[in-house]
């Protein structure tokens, strides 16, 4: 992580950037799931910026895993999180963290499907 | 928010790059944009189907039978909607 700011030191400029970008989607993507998005605190490159800036901007109402959770797993808060408390958010934690992945494998599966019906059976393969 | 500043730019020299480098970063911007977009709807479709399907006690970190079946036809049925409504819409548009 502490490399994050040394990228310059790469000899390659393209890497370079294409790792700045893959970092940033990435956090980006993780911060998603735990809350609402935030702006970066480093804009990305100028050109790559409003591309990559155009998601993100309509999910201010959005409840994250955490609230989720907390909605189910701490119905009354008490004086600490208990033991069973702390259980229940590992395990719904997993659990959203497995939905989210079969939200995703089908969503995609289905786009796939529905591109290659566009495309009257000449799927591009865009995944 | 002046992108000249940015911590990017103070490290790596843009202008360095060649025509072809530059073409290829556009492509890979775009494809990251894509995938960017996908994850979004990801997000907020677990989130709509999350709140549907699990809705017993959490009781184990995986998914029961119930729950993943749930999820999948969760997906499908929202895209279903989704591509009905931009069906009747053009429907819309073309008897006006």
């Amino acid at each position: 992580m502490d490399s994050m700011n040394n990228f310059g030191a790469s000899a390659d400029p393209k890497s370079a950037v294409m790792n700045q970008v893959r970092q940033e989607a990435a956090m980006n993507n993780a911060r998603l799931l735990i809350e609402v998005p935030i702006s970066p605190s480093s804009p990305p490159a100028h050109f790559l910026y409003s591309s990559l800036h155009a998601n993100g901007a309509d999910t201010g109402a959005q409840k994250k895993i955490n609230d989720h959770c907390f909605e189910r797993c701490v119905p009354k808060p008490g004086s600490s999180l208990s033991s069973g408390e702390t259980t229940c958010f590992t395990q719904c934690m997993e659990k959203y963290m497995a939905a989210w992945n079969t939200v995703s494998r089908q969503y995609i599966g289905r786009i796939q499907q529905e591109q290659g019906k566009a495309a009257g059976g000449g799927g591009s393969g865009m995944f | 928010m002046d992108s000249p500043n940015s911590s990017l730019e103070q490290n790596v020299d843009l202008s360095k790059l060649s025509d072809k480098d530059k073409q290829e970063l556009q492509q890979f911007v775009v494809n990251e944009s894509q995938k960017a977009r996908i994850q979004q709807t990801v997000h907020s479709l677990t989130e709509t189907c999350f709140k549907k399907c699990v809705t017993g006690g959490i009781r184990s970190g995986k998914l029961d039978k119930g729950e993943e079946s749930c999820t999948q036809n969760c997906v499908d049925r929202f895209l279903d909607a989704n591509f009905t409504v931009i069906r009747h819409l053009e429907k819309m548009r073309g008897s006006v």
